[in-house]
């Protein structure tokens, strides 16, 4: 194994490692724009130079193998002056629009010239122009203008979707970045050129001029819209989320997201967020205080309990996090009882890349809970025959409704006691005689477990509306108010919660809320140090 | 120049041109044709690689570089095909050799790409011809027919156990194609961009297997080394640049065109070759390897033209197209032809070519119309500076250079010229032609 001297720190790489690949494990980001971990080196922008020992003028670091005993500055003179006249090329014919450009505050042109920049231009000769406002689709929009040319579209539409649907055309300073006479970009994963994009040439038309980026907090958090567990960043401004792009997780995502899952952000003030306690009034639904219709369920449930629990459906959705499905068993089978437990199916169409065939995000943490029917229980198949039976006698709904199975949502009106705890209003919800409005992925913190196995973090980034809290809120309320034993108080902490569900939720032994970092652990990787614990 | 006497050309690759038929495969056959080849396949492939190797035959394309010790980079038992690649995309601006080459002697061509392919191992040969060569196409495909006709090109070449194809492919216009890489993108079916290093081509070139790429003038050369032996093409030339070469002299000489000298022939002789500068004027500037290269003033060229010589004397012998400019010349003018051919074929991968190429074009503009502010032209030679170029390391290939070497030289060699253009508002010249 090679070992080469960056910067006076001397480091062992594996063979085939790149200078700065080799600068990057050392912590120093060397300058660049056409690199990206996830795509083939082109070594076009030139940004990258650094100096070796006894290697004639400056060399790209991007392409530059490390050789044993090779002697490396990333920041000598002669590099910084090489970078410094790159740079200065780079800004001659950019139009300089950054108080209009959404990339501001994000852009590596901006990064690199604080670093690198004269404070004044030479260039008093006039700029080239390029198309501006180019539609790519009705997704990406592109200025040419802007562009530096650095191809990480271009490679990502050859590399990693395979559709080569963009190109460079023409020559020289004439040159743009293209789609094919006629042709827009097509598919599920168009957007992620927007995210590569290190400058302003690629904008998202969902996104463009809707914020100044450094006016938005952006948190960490995993997308919701299948069972990948995509990592993504989502940033917020007046408590909406205005935009979501991919986190680097190169055991889920790697550096891209789905389309799919980008624009699917549902603005938790939508008009169908439930935002207030309700319950049924004269056949009419009516808006109530929410510590009634919390003791309305709680009433109900212990109901349940007294006559043993076979009479109580429990629907419990797989997009509610981990700790809060295993919270709802504890209510509904623990406490009261019901062998009648179950979460929805949700099919999609895997696409062959990220997006799977599941559209629960937690079937995994759901199975894991123990959201499953139990010995003589019957589950979501059962229910119709159970409930036109009239053995169903209260049916609890957490975080889930049935809009899309008419013909169960039809014998809810056999059910005499059905509550629906959930973020959005719904044929459903209509039926219940108790609502709590409950959250959205965007406003609650606890795990997912995605497709593969993984426990990976979700983090509250906004607050839902009214009364709307979530539903790990609710349930333990609920747990209270019915005086089951051995769970946290109201109130308790996320990582408290998490706690008490990783004590007893096989797969999760040994994991805290805080050791699952930003990528996240696989069931069961704990199982030994928890044993040792 | 009138009375400087002037050495016999000495033709070894244009051998027999205009004076009998050397165009067809018989009258190849007078001048010892494919004997080189016949020769080759009764030695090693190693062998014929050292060879041309102690030939010293020096890359007749313009860096000059051995091309026996190049063979020698093909890696051995790599388990993939080896490519031979003819670097016949002729377009440096200046420069009419190897049009000679294909369109008078084109088997002599076909000769030397079979002896590289038999050194390194080829099986398969492509000529990459510049688009703008028709008839040089034409008459190379007619001899390629010829050649398979006669068991020189194909399967079991004459008798042995050596089979080699060779393809004519045709390039579209675009300069950079005739950069090494660039061209072996273009053969690819993609955009001619040069390409990044490492890999070599030697290593990893055409469809990532190894690849050798020559001149056209550099494989005639291995020809006649394997007909006539190393040691008869070491007699000719000098220790430095081996053998002759064929000289394009073009611009203000009374009779411009290519003439073959061994390279110990000074850049004096060749333009009194070529008949002296036109119209009885003074010489001015030459130009001696192609437009890339730096600029040589009237005093500078008692240099014989080998690549080491001409080096020293702070240019470089390139292509060997001569461009000869009278004492009439606008050195600005001059400049600024080259600058937009370097702006208009720049590919446009590496910024500081794609932006610099652009950036000095518009400055030499403003200062030959008229728009030249003061202290232009020390932005011009700071920008070329900015720009650098492969030595610098900042680009991919030398394009770069080849704008900024010209223009570094220029302005220092000329500079009042540029200081003049600034002070008078634009060019004396320009200004004369319209009054007069």
């Amino acid at each position: 194994m090679p070992r080469v001297t960056i910067d006076g720190r001397e480091v062992e790489v594996p063979p085939g490692t790149t200078v700065l690949e080799a600068a990057r494990g050392l912590g120093k980001d060397v300058p660049h724009y056409c690199w990206h971990p996830g795509l083939s080196v082109a070594g076009n922008c030139r940004i990258c130079l650094v100096e070796v020992q006894g290697m004639r003028g400056t060399q790209i670091s991007c392409n530059l193998p490390c050789a044993d005993g090779m002697v490396v500055q990333t920041g000598s003179e002669a590099a910084r002056r090489a970078r410094a006249d790159v740079m200065e090329l780079l800004l001659i014919n950019h139009p300089l629009d950054c108080p209009i450009c959404d990339q501001a505050g994000e852009c590596k042109l901006q990064e690199y010239s604080f670093e690198l920049g004269a404070g004044a231009s030479r260039f008093d000769v006039p700029k080239n122009h390029k198309r501006k406002r180019v539609e790519f689709s009705d997704r990406v929009v592109f200025d040419a203008e802007r562009c530096i040319v650095c191809t990480r579209c271009v490679r990502f539409t050859q590399e990693i979707t395979g559709n080569g649907e963009l190109t460079v055309v023409a020559r020289g300073d004439r040159c743009e970045i293209d789609t094919a006479p006629g042709k827009t970009m097509t598919g599920n994963y168009q957007m992620n050129v927007i995210d590569i994009c290190p400058v302003g040439a690629l904008t998202s038309a969902d996104f463009r001029f809707r914020s100044r980026v450094w006016f938005m907090e952006q948190k960490r958090t995993v997308c919701s819209s299948c069972s990948r567990g995509c990592n993504v960043l989502a940033g917020t401004r007046w408590n909406r989320v205005l935009r979501l792009v991919p986190a680097e997780n190169l055991h889920v995502n790697r550096w891209w997201m789905c389309d799919r899952g980008r624009l699917e952000i549902r603005d938790p003030a939508a008009p169908d967020r439930l935002a207030s306690a309700r319950l049924l009034r004269d056949g009419r639904p009516a808006d109530a205080d929410a510590g009634e219709v919390l003791a309305a369920v709680a009433g109900a449930l212990r109901d349940a309990k007294a006559e043993g629990g076979a009479g109580l459906f429990g629907l419990v959705s797989a997009r509610l996090t981990t700790e809060e499905c295993w919270l709802a068993r504890r209510l509904l089978r623990g406490f009261a009882g019901s062998p009648n437990l179950d979460w929805k199916p949700r099919a999609l169409e895997a696409d062959g890349f990220l997006m799977t065939a599941d559209g629960n995000p937690n079937a995994a943490g759901a199975r894991a809970a123990g959201i499953a029917p139990s010995a003589g229980g019957f589950g979501l198949d059962g229910f119709r025959a159970a409930a036109e039976s009239g053995r169903v006698r209260w049916a609890v709904l957490v975080g889930e409704d049935l809009d899309d199975r008419p013909e169960d949502l039809a014998v809810l009106g056999r059910i005499p006691f059905v509550a629906l705890i959930g973020a959005r209003e719904s044929a459903t919800a209509g039926r219940a005689v108790a609502v709590l409005p409950g959250a959205t992925w965007a406003e609650k913190d606890g795990t997912l477990v995605n497709g593969e196995g993984r426990v990976q973090r979700v983090r509250a980034v906004v607050r839902g509306p009214g009364a709307a809290r979530p539903e790990s809120r609710i349930l333990l309320d609920l747990l209270a108010a019915v005086g089951a034993p051995g769970v946290p108080a109201p109130g308790a902490s996320a990582g408290a919660v998490f706690k008490a569900m990783a004590a007893e939720v096989p797969g999760f032994e040994g994991m805290t809320l805080a050791g699952l970092g930003d990528l996240g652990l696989p069931l069961g990787s704990r199982a030994a140090a928890g044993a040792k614990a | 120049m009138t009375g400087l006497p002037v050495p016999p050309e000495h033709r070894v690759l244009l051998e027999g041109v205009g004076v009998r038929d050397v165009k067809s495969l018989a009258g190849y056959r007078t001048r010892r044709g494919y004997e080189g080849l016949a020769r080759a396949l009764k030695m090693a492939p190693a062998e014929v690689t050292a060879e041309v190797a102690r030939a010293n035959v020096r890359g007749r394309g313009g860096a000059g570089f051995p091309a026996g010790r190049k063979w020698g980079f093909v890696p051995k038992g790599s388990g993939k095909p080896v490519y031979l690649a003819c670097n016949a995309d002729e377009s440096e601006p200046g420069t009419f050799k190897d049009r000679q080459i294909m369109e008078l002697v084109p088997h002599l061509l076909i000769e030397g790409c079979l002896v590289a392919c038999r050194a390194i191992g080829a099986k398969v040969g492509y000529i990459y011809v510049r688009g703008e060569y028709p008839l040089s196409i034409r008459v190379l495909e007619e001899a390629l027919e010829e050649a398979r006709a006669a068991n020189l090109v194909g399967k079991g070449i004459l008798g042995s156990d050596f089979d080699c194809d060779l393809w004519v492919h045709t390039g579209a216009g675009a300069y950079i194609c005739g950069e090494e890489t660039g061209l072996l993108s273009s053969l690819e079916g993609g955009r001619g961009y040069p390409r990044i290093k490492p890999p070599f081509p030697a290593i990893e070139g055409l469809w990532r297997c190894p690849t050798i790429i020559n001149n056209v003038e550099t494989l005639a050369c291995a020809a006649v080394v394997l007909r006539d032996g190393a040691d008869a093409f070491l007699k000719m030339g000098t220790p430095d640049t081996p053998g002759t070469r064929i000289y394009g002299v073009s611009g203000h000489v009374e009779r411009p065109g290519w003439f073959e000298f061994e390279t110990s022939v000074t850049l004096r002789q060749l333009i009194a070759a070529a008949g002296g500068v036109w119209k009885g004027r003074a010489l001015k500037a030459v130009i001696p390897g192609g437009s890339s290269v730096p600029v040589l003033g009237a005093r500078e060229i008692d240099v014989a033209c080998d690549f080491g010589s001409v080096a020293k004397a702070g240019s470089l012998m390139g292509s060997a197209g001569v461009i000869v400019m009278d004492e009439t010349t606008c050195m600005v003018d001059a400049l600024l032809n080259l600058m937009e051919f370097y702006h208009h074929e720049s590919c446009g991968q590496c910024t500081p070519c794609r932006e610099g190429t652009g950036w000095l074009a518009k400055l030499v503009r403003r200062i030959e119309e008229g728009g030249g502010r003061p202290g232009d032209v020390d932005l011009l030679a700071s920008v070329a500076e900015a720009v650098g170029g492969a030595a610098a390391g900042k680009t991919i290939c030398f394009l770069a250079d080849s704008a900024v070497m010209p223009t570094r030289s220029f302005v220092q060699k000329f500079r009042p010229e540029f200081e003049a253009h600034v002070a008078g508002g634009g060019c004396p010249s320009r200004k004369a032609a319209v009054h007069a």
